[in-house]
């Protein structure tokens, strides 16, 4: 027994050490540097440095630095958590996981089990935070039910959308997500109907089938729900104009960005709905300031709006652990959950003791018009979507 | 009438895709006993050839900007050179190994272009326009098809054709059927082997190069994975075509095409997910009634 409490005491010495109190503040990034997960994770995690370096500029937090540790995860679910294991021994008192729930949440589980408050980088399923992780586990995006949700109630108010077709490619979560945003939000609206729904898989050559389906409707569908992600959503994009269809298409963020728009030369009455426009022409001028530091910084402007929510991750948490007056895990967390329209540089975020993920959002619209994308609206939907709903 | 030739056109348009790749299979596994494993990156990499090695999201289009009667003979160069290329520094060296032995270093190949691609353009799928022109609709019958549906087609068919006339008029052919049939006494009758090899490694390249064209203008991606659902697709219908049978991997490529096509078009939506389900499915009961192919080849039956 003594020589158990003298090991227990000799492993403690050692730890201690990484784990005091010390003059500053560690943030873990247990991302991808390699592998094709790195094309998603560095982009956000830049705009995460970037509001690091103006938190340490303007005096640090709690008067401390924070400093950085990185471990790579390789896109690999098992150097995931040997990252995320990496970087808690390193010291971080908040783990930074990987954008996707799936190759982020070996990291975020060993996070969750050392006590450590983690945070994925751009997750939009519900699984990353409280009901695939854990309690101290958040996500810095909105939940890709809400893309889906706001597309349909801003078409419908906007646009006069009142026919309603919906094409899923059932190749990832966040496709169907979005697509279950809108099947959510569609019963919601008077009159508006769906005519019709397609599945198709992300790698499929063709999708001509699918389009003739659309084509033998008796008349043009108001708007296209279209529930895709790169690189497929190029393709189907692309074929459904081909063919000659020019009702308006509805997307999630995940085809945000103007570098494939070469593509489908002259795309017009196309939407996506954005966090912030990397496009020059934001509401908030701070955001194209900030486009401005991505660029100084990294070298080329944000390709995507899958940037901002790195910027908005630090952010909160920061907010949280200047307010508990601590980086302890659960004064944090607990800060994080008082937040209620947060204000932040994208939109107002909210986190409860339900939810660390946004069931309700502001969201920018960007219509692609003659290939020209450009931000023409913003839409919050009317009522936050249900967590029993997301969890269907 | 009009939708019922819609789905006509559909079920042609990818079955002829199929079709193409098919062939590509089976004119290297005629001579050589070879399953090339390799033909799904050769064609990525035919697309890959038409942009300049960055990787930045946008794509910066190098030999994409050609003109049409340019672009097309230099992507089906690059295809059949890369072809040719690999049977001299890969294949020439497994002449006497077994199949099961080519075709883990067909698969070898396939790895070290995908990661080559990959060393030069990341893996973040790239947007290409290609033949703009070709993603106009046109009119047939009352049946509204983007251009690029007819060409495919008519460009499949024109190759079947072209093949036949090769395989059966000119000496070269008349090489390379004998090869097929018989190898070892092909050779002795005087068919220089390595000449016929490589004339069909080439012509399995430039097929592969028409797919990446088509593939390419269809979809406006070049992603360095886009081969390998096509190749999937071929060698399943090289195995019940009847594995070395021209004529059977193009029969049984254009009826895959219509069967993926009319699965999407009868299933009920709740099923439609599992499509390609029903589609091995059907592939499965075909190899069960006709375990040697829809048409087998002479040259792969054991002879007594």
């Amino acid at each position: 027994m003594k020589r158990l409490i003298a090991a227990l005491a000799a492993t403690t010495c050692l730890t201690a050490p990484a784990m005091a109190d010390d003059e500053t503040i560690m943030v873990g990034f247990a991302t991808a540097e390699t592998g094709f997960m790195q094309a998603y994770d560095k982009p956000a995690q830049d705009a995460a440095m970037i509001r690091i370096k103006e938190i340490n500029e303007a005096g640090g937090l709690l008067g401390k630095q924070i400093e950085v540790v990185n471990a790579d995860t390789k896109t690999d679910r098992a150097e995931g958590a040997k990252a995320g294991l990496s970087v808690i021994d390193a010291g971080a008192d908040m783990v930074v996981v990987s954008c996707d729930y799936d190759f982020g949440s070996p990291a975020a589980l060993a996070a969750e089990s050392a006590g450590l408050p983690s945070f994925f980088l751009c997750a939009e399923s519900i699984k990353a935070g409280i009901q695939g992780v854990g309690p101290n586990s958040f996500s810095a995006s909105v939940l890709a039910a809400v893309q889906g949700a706001t597309m349909a109630e801003w078409s419908y108010n906007k646009k006069e959308a009142r026919t309603f077709y919906r094409l899923l490619d059932t190749w990832t979560e966040y496709n169907k997500g979005i697509c279950d945003g809108f099947d959510w939000m569609l019963p919601k609206l008077a009159d508006a109907k769906l005519v019709g729904e397609d599945t198709f898989l992300n790698e499929d050559a063709s999708i001509a089938a699918q389009i003739t389906r659309i084509k033998a409707l008796p008349e043009e569908p108001d708007a296209i729900m279209l529930c895709t992600m790169m690189p497929g959503a190029v393709s189907a994009i692309k074929q459904i104009r081909a063919a000659g269809i020019n009702s308006m298409i509805l997307n999630g963020s995940g085809v945000d960005g103007s570098y494939w728009l070469s593509a489908v030369p002259d795309l017009s009455n196309f939407y996506v709905p954005v966090q912030g426009s990397i496009y020059g022409d934001d509401p908030n001028p701070e955001v194209t300031a900030f486009n401005a530091k991505y660029k100084e910084a990294t070298g080329g402007d944000p390709s995507t709006q899958y940037v901002y929510p790195g910027y908005v991750m630090i952010d909160v948490w920061a907010k949280a652990v200047e307010r508990a007056g601590t980086t302890e895990t659960s004064a944090v967390v607990a800060e994080l959950e008082k937040m209620n329209g947060e204000p932040t540089l994208f939109g107002p975020r909210t986190f409860s003791s339900e939810i660390h993920h946004q069931n309700q959002a502001r969201y920018l619209v960007v219509e692609t018009n003659a290939g020209k994308p450009g931000v023409v609206d913003e839409w919050t939907i009317s009522e936050p979507i249900p967590v029993a709903d997301l969890m269907k | 009438m009009g939708s019922l030739l819609q789905i006509v056109f559909d079920a042609l348009a990818l079955g002829s895709l199929y079709a193409l790749a098919a062939l590509g299979i089976a004119l290297i596994f005629g001579v050589m006993r070879l399953v090339n494993f390799a033909h799904g990156d050769v064609i990525a990499f035919s697309v890959f050839a038409l942009l300049w090695p960055s990787v930045d999201a946008v794509a910066i289009v190098f030999a994409g900007n050609l003109p049409w009667f340019l672009l097309i003979p230099f992507a089906l160069a690059i295809g059949a050179g890369l072809s040719v290329l690999s049977e001299i520094v890969v294949f020439r060296r497994f002449r006497r190994a077994n199949p099961a032995t080519m075709m883990i270093a067909s698969f070898a190949l396939g790895f070290v272009i995908r990661y080559f691609l990959l060393m030069l353009f990341s893996s973040r799928p790239k947007s290409i326009s290609l033949l703009p022109a070709l993603s106009q609709p046109v009119e047939i019958f009352g049946a509204r098809i983007p251009l690029l549906q007819l060409i495919t087609i008519v460009v499949t068919i024109a190759v079947l054709f072209g093949l036949i006339a090769f395989l059966r008029r000119t000496r070269f052919g008349l090489e390379m059927r004998a090869a097929a049939e018989n190898f070892t006494m092909a050779r002795m009758l005087g068919v220089r082997a390595n000449r016929v090899i490589m004339g069909a490694f080439a012509l399995s390249g430039a097929l592969a190069a028409a797919i990446a064209l088509i593939l390419g203008s269809q979809t406006g991606t070049a992603n360095i994975m886009m081969g390998a659902n096509v190749m999937l697709m071929a060698f399943i219908a090289t195995v019940i075509g009847g594995m070395g049978s021209l004529a059977g991997a193009v029969l049984a490529g254009f009826l895959l095409g219509a069967v993926a096509t009319v699965m999407q078009v009868i299933l009920p939506p709740d099923a439609r997910a599992f499509r390609d389900a029903f589609v091995y499915g059907a592939v499965i009961l075909v190899l069960i009634f006709r375990p040697q192919g829809l048409l087998s080849a002479r040259g792969t039956k054991e002879r007594v």
